[in-house]
């Protein structure tokens, strides 16, 4: 940490730069940081624990493990999703993977080298002390997950079974075929309705987090709409976990599904929480590309594929040729010839952005010339058809029925698709925003991986926040208010909360206009590809910031929501999301436009070496938190990032 | 393509119901199901009717929330394939078909082709977890767990709780379902512990709401999980096994 | 992006009357309040392993019966000693068709069990199924959707049968039926008087089809219900259900076609 350092002026009209974040991070070695940190926090008897109420907002992994934890030590917790059953979020839909370090494989693994792949994966724009407290619980998480039901792929000794996965060397990944995913989310969905069942945790479904209620300074509680029935309903608290995933859906085009969305955590940044580094997004390299007008989506294939697939583009710009019409002199494997040493395993970021380059340089395959080639030729005939079956069938299963396409015999079309959030609500070292008593899990915060996340670490950070952290974090902060009453339902500060959402859903309903929200949304996501997407520069994305704020105006013009606000109505529901993603994706734009540096997922055109991100460490070392003013202009605030046992260096793949 | 469509519009729980026709000419063939009731909506929204609410979120057949009658078939004409990965390519030009919402008794529909289906959550509610508080678990390692085994309960837990399999049975029982999660839970070293009283609670649940199973085979032929029929056995398997012994374990 | 000003409030503070729905269901996001039904006395999967069990007595029984009957072929004398042995077997252990009521008593108790779990499994799949039903499923699972009907054959058969060639009831029976006694039976001669009567013969054929189409779903179930999970189990006892119920029901069929060629008589 420098002293007298300060932060750069903002190059972008109307910011602020505002003051140094305190992560509240325990004192001494980071290392050793968690487990002084827990013997700091305050614990709650037993016995008061049913006088403390907790709102759990969303039941991924990171949501369901949190209140399956905290209703299991005898909180009151009651938990919401705007889901039909638990286990639909989206967590259910990672493929590859959760990280541990486990040293489990004899191939040097250890705690420290999981912090160090984290924060260099992330190049160093992330905070180093959490990822010691992501290592440090990854070994006990996946023993609970494991515990709790969810089948881990295992070795004909009977012991977990580990792969190897995009930007590390060695084997930490622990799986359950190519629906791990699945399998925790599924087994934590489990853990949550066994708490439903003890009675410690009110489950409600179909329910949507439009508000907040803010008592003083201090977060007091959830407005909610019953998706059903339309009715708006007010919940309070002690304390309110935010745990709802990730905003890359403001792309439109994206692998999140459909319904996920940025609503709760930029209701929170309204009221005040500040958001950390929305720029960051990742762009998946192997997602499927965009090939029809009414495609609703960028799927997934697993990263694990590039385990044994062969990414490559025919040499020639605009070949026509199928394929496997290609022969191999003419073939440029661009990511093994760029990167001997990773190959096609080099982090998402740099796959993305080297995918995005061979792409703009016309040598795109496919229709629509937008992908690149994940070719399976080599793999089978080295190690046979069933081998490459047995590891990715299910994968190969579902591309064959999204595309049409045999990929056993036909070369996978992948491109970059917007994929995960490294931004989120700024949270301190005890997740807790820079709200009191709204705390943050999973995705929709920020932290672990700075400005790239590596693969199978995502599973990781929500299974963590959700099951080892928030639980004791969570506790010390609601020991001290023991005796402290959740504030009433005909309290001003709720009854003002309950009015502010209904306008909010009033104004929706009255436009009048001639589109529905999907129209609006589509648009969005096409400025934002263009502006704020693999590649960024100056100009383009002042041009976004420019469309953006046109589209919003325009938005609230001309929508058009069709039906009643007092029963289910999907569209309200769209409407609500792409209107608050209006704002939150010109916050994006400034952030990018804001950062003069390229680092992870953030390549500003304008700041590279040699075709590789140029970071700026002595302006830029910090990562932005955003205060969204009264005005709706915005604050930069900065949290310094000091890195005490992963020395800064330029990242290297090659 | 153009297709016409006969779909279920219904505005409520206690709403009879009725079919409405509309036609979409520009449909493609690598166009997915539900990006065909997108395309229809779109149309609808911007002539100010209202959409075809249907439930979907992944729409990479992972979630289990999507699930669409068509013509008689849950998901759709292709088995094994949820309706988000249902293309159609599988119809031809100007065909009609018809769509509505997943049939059961314990699935009351909420609005147009959504149906609600918590009464499945309600059978995982009564039983279908391990009791391993967090913390607690001991090391996975340790835990041998053989290959088969572990492929085995994986072939299970591929359930993805669109509850398809209730609505192709002419029936109305959940037996694959059930039965997955019995199977899976109970191949796993701690989930073996309450295997008696997990078969005990999810069965006494389940027969509320749910009927017998007959062995129609339909089931299996609509699950996107490709869960097998031997998941039906589980059923009563278990439930003899818990019967017999008399002991939670 | 303000509010619109004057304009009614359109939404309500409290979860608001719903139709269909009771407002407890509807808080916690569900629409479903009821049950299709209340915790029945027996589980379904209970039947079920009732109808398995009682199934398996009658496939039992009717293999052996069949066995029974192909002695036919050995002629009269043979035939009717095997039958007169039936009554007198385990005498004086037993009094005169003392097995023979064992049998019975056994068949009539599980009878009444098939058919009741029957009629409970009937009746709770229509109710767990809804007013929607699939169309096409009587094609599509032909024995499994018709064991009702082939039920309901089966039980008329059985009754005609035990008149026609048991009681000898006249009306049923042929007229030359002659009862067994003590001392002797005439079950050859009974059998091929009501065989030779070409609609008793139909109805014997008809219903031996009706017994095949039962056995094969029913024995499949069976290994269902008892909950044999192996696919190896499976795969053998789906292959041995089906070639019983076949074997069955071709040695039964080949009495009365026997009969009306004169081979037998």
């Amino acid at each position: 940490m420098r002293r007298n350092w300060r932060p750069p002026a903002s190059g972008v009209d109307g910011v602020r730069v505002g003051g140094n974040l305190d992560p509240h991070a325990p004192e001494g070695p980071n290392e050793t940081a968690w487990h002084r940190r827990k013997l700091d926090y305050q614990l709650v008897n037993p016995a008061n624990r049913r006088k403390f109420k907790v709102i759990v907002v969303g039941t991924g992994l990171a949501g369901s493990g949190a209140a399956a934890a905290l209703g299991e030590l005898g909180y009151e917790v009651e938990c919401f999703t705007f889901h039909d059953a638990p286990r639909r979020a989206h967590s259910v839909a990672a493929q590859g993977g959760i990280n541990a370090a486990r040293d489990d494989t004899a191939d040097n693994d250890s705690l420290q080298r999981f912090v160090t792949d984290t924060v260099k994966g992330g190049d160093f724009r992330g905070r180093e002390v959490d990822a010691f407290r992501l290592a440090e619980e990854s070994m006990r998480v996946v023993d609970h997950l494991n515990a709790i039901g969810a089948p881990f792929a295992r070795e004909y000794g009977g012991t977990l079974s580990t792969r190897s996965f995009g930007g590390v060397q060695v084997s930490r990944t622990f799986y359950a075929r190519g629906q791990t995913g699945q399998q925790l989310q599924v087994a934590s969905a489990q853990a949550l309705q066994r708490q439903v069942k003890e009675g410690t945790v009110t489950l409600r479904v179909r329910h949507e987090m439009l508000d907040l209620i803010m008592d003083g300074e201090r977060v007091g509680g959830v407005v909610m709409r019953n998706l059903i029935s339309g009715a708006i309903t007010a919940h309070t608290a002690h304390a309110v976990v935010l745990c709802t995933g990730g905003y890359g859906s403001i792309f439109f085009h994206s692998t999140l599904a459909k319904n996920s969305n940025a609503s709760a955590v930029w209701r929170a940044a309204q009221h005040g929480a500040h958001f950390a580094s929305p720029s960051f997004i990742q762009f998946h390299p192997t997602a499927l590309p965009i090939s029809s007008h009414w495609q609703s989506k960028t799927i997934l294939m697993s990263e694990s594929l590039r385990n044994d697939g062969r990414i490559w583009v025919p040499q020639k710009p605009g070949d026509e040729r199928g394929g496997n019409d290609i022969p191999e002199s003419e073939r440029d494997y661009y990511l093994e010839r760029k990167y001997p040493a990773f190959g096609n395993l080099t982090p998402r970021d740099v796959a993305s952005r080297a995918a995005t380059e061979q792409i703009r340089s016309g040598r795109g395959v496919g229709p629509l010339r937008n992908g690149v080639y994940l070719d399976f030729r080599d793999a089978i005939a080295r190690l046979g058809r069933d081998t490459i079956a047995g590891r990715y069938g299910n994968l190969f299963d579902m591309y064959k029925h999204a595309t049409g396409e045999d990929p056993y015999t036909v070369p996978m079309r992948i491109a970059p698709g917007a994929h995960f959030t490294m931004g989120g609500l700024w949270s301190d070292y005890d997740l807790m925003t820079s709200l009191p008593g709204l705390f943050v899990g999973g995705e929709c915060g920020w932290g672990y991986h700075g400005a790239n996340r590596l693969g199978a670490n995502s599973l990781l950070s929500a299974c963590v926040d959700g099951w080892f952290t928030l639980p004791h974090a969570v506790a010390n902060h609601l020991a001290p208010q023991l005796g402290r009453e959740p504030l009433k339902h005909d309290s001003r500060e709720v009854r003002s909360a309950l009015k502010r959402t209904r306008s909010r859903v009033d104004a929706l309903m009255a436009i009048g206009g001639s589109h529905g929200p999907a129209h609006f949304h589509r648009l969005l996501g096409a400025i934002l590809y263009e502006g704020c997407g693999v590649i960024r520069t100056e100009e383009t994305l002042k041009t976004a910031i420019t469309a953006i704020r046109d589209l919003r105006e325009e938005f609230w013009r001309d929508l058009r929501v069709v039906g009643s606000g007092e029963r289910l109505n999907q569209e309200l529901e769209l409407a609500g999301r792409v209107a608050d993603y209006l704002e939150l994706a010109e916050l994006m734009c400034v952030d990018a436009l804001d950062r003069q540096e390229s680092c992870g997922a953030h390549f500003r055109a304008e700041h590279q070496r040699g075709g590789e991100a140029a970071r700026d460490d002595k302006h830029w070392a910090f990562a932005s938190a955003w205060q969204v003013a009264p005005d709706g202009g915005f604050v930069r605030h900065h949290e310094q990032l000091a890195f005490e046992t992963v020395p800064l260096t330029t990242r290297d793949y090659t | 393509m153009r297709l016409i469509i006969d779909v279920w519009r219904q505005d409520n729980p206690g709403d009879d119901g009725r079919y409405e026709t509309h036609e979409v000419d520009d449909a493609t063939p690598e166009m997915s199901l539900l990006e065909l009731l997108d395309r229809l909506n779109f149309e609808l929204v911007e002539n100010a009717q209202e959409p075809v609410a249907f439930e979907s979120d992944c729409r990479e057949g992972i979630c289990g929330a999507c699930g669409i009658t068509v013509d008689g078939d849950p998901h759709g004409p292709q088995q094994n394939t949820p309706s988000c990965h249902q293309r159609l390519a599988s119809f031809s030009d100007g065909q009609r078909i018809r769509l509505e919402p997943l049939r059961s008794a314990a699935y009351p529909v909420i609005r147009d082709l959504i149906v609600d289906r918590s009464a499945l959550d309600a059978i995982i509610t009564a039983g279908g977890h391990v009791a391993i508080p967090g913390g607690s678990a001991p090391e996975a390692d340790v835990l041998l767990l053989s290959h088969e085994r572990a492929e085995h309960a994986l072939d299970m837990a591929a359930c993805i709780g669109c509850g398809a399999c209730v609505a192709a049975c002419p029936n109305g029982s959940a037996h694959l379902f059930v039965g997955s999660k019995l199977a899976q839970l109970s191949l796993l070293p701690t989930g073996k512990q309450e295997r008696g009283k997990r078969a005990r609670d999810m069965l006494a649940e389940m027969e509320q709401d749910f009927g017998p199973c007959s062995m129609y085979g339909e089931c299996a032929k609509v699950c996107p999980a490709g869960i097998p029929l031997t998941a039906i056995a589980a059923v009563n398997k278990e439930g003899l096994r818990s019967f017999f012994r008399h002991k939670d374990d | 992006m303000s509010s619109s000003v004057g304009q009614r409030p359109k939404y309500k503070s409290s979860t608001g009357t719903f139709p269909g729905a009771d407002e407890a269901a509807l808080s916690m996001g569900h629409v479903r309040s009821g049950r299709v039904r209340k915790k029945p006395l027996v589980a379904s999967w209970v039947l079920k392993v009732i109808m398995a069990m009682t199934g398996t007595v009658f496939a039992l029984f009717v293999l052996v019966h069949m066995i029974g009957n192909l002695k036919v072929f050995t002629g009269a004398e043979h035939f009717n000693e095997y039958a007169h042995w039936l009554r007198t077997v385990l005498q004086p252990f037993l009094p005169y068709e003392g097995l023979l009521w064992i049998l019975r008593i056994a068949l009539i108790i599980a009878l009444i069990g098939h058919v009741w779990s029957a009629a409970l499994i009937w009746s709770r799949s229509r109710a767990s199924r809804g007013r929607h039903r699939r169309p096409g499923m009587w094609i599509k699972n032909f024995t499994a959707r018709t064991m009702p009907v082939t039920g309901i054959v089966l039980l008329g058969f059985i009754t005609f049968h035990v008149l026609d060639l048991t009681t000898g009831t006249a009306g049923v029976a042929a007229t030359t039926f002659q009862p067994a006694t003590p001392d002797t039976a005439h079950a050859y001669e009974n059998l091929v008087a009501s065989m030779q009567r070409p609609a008793a013969a139909a109805l014997y054929l008809v219903s031996m089809i009706a017994l095949f189409l039962h056995l094969a779903h029913g024995l499949w179930t069976v290994v269902n219900d008892v909950g044999v999970t192996g696919p190896r189990v499976r795969a053998v006892a789906w292959v041995v259900g089906g070639l019983l119920a076949l074997a069955i029901m071709l040695g039964n069929i080949l009495i009365p076609v026997a009969v009306l060629a004169g081979v037998v008589s």
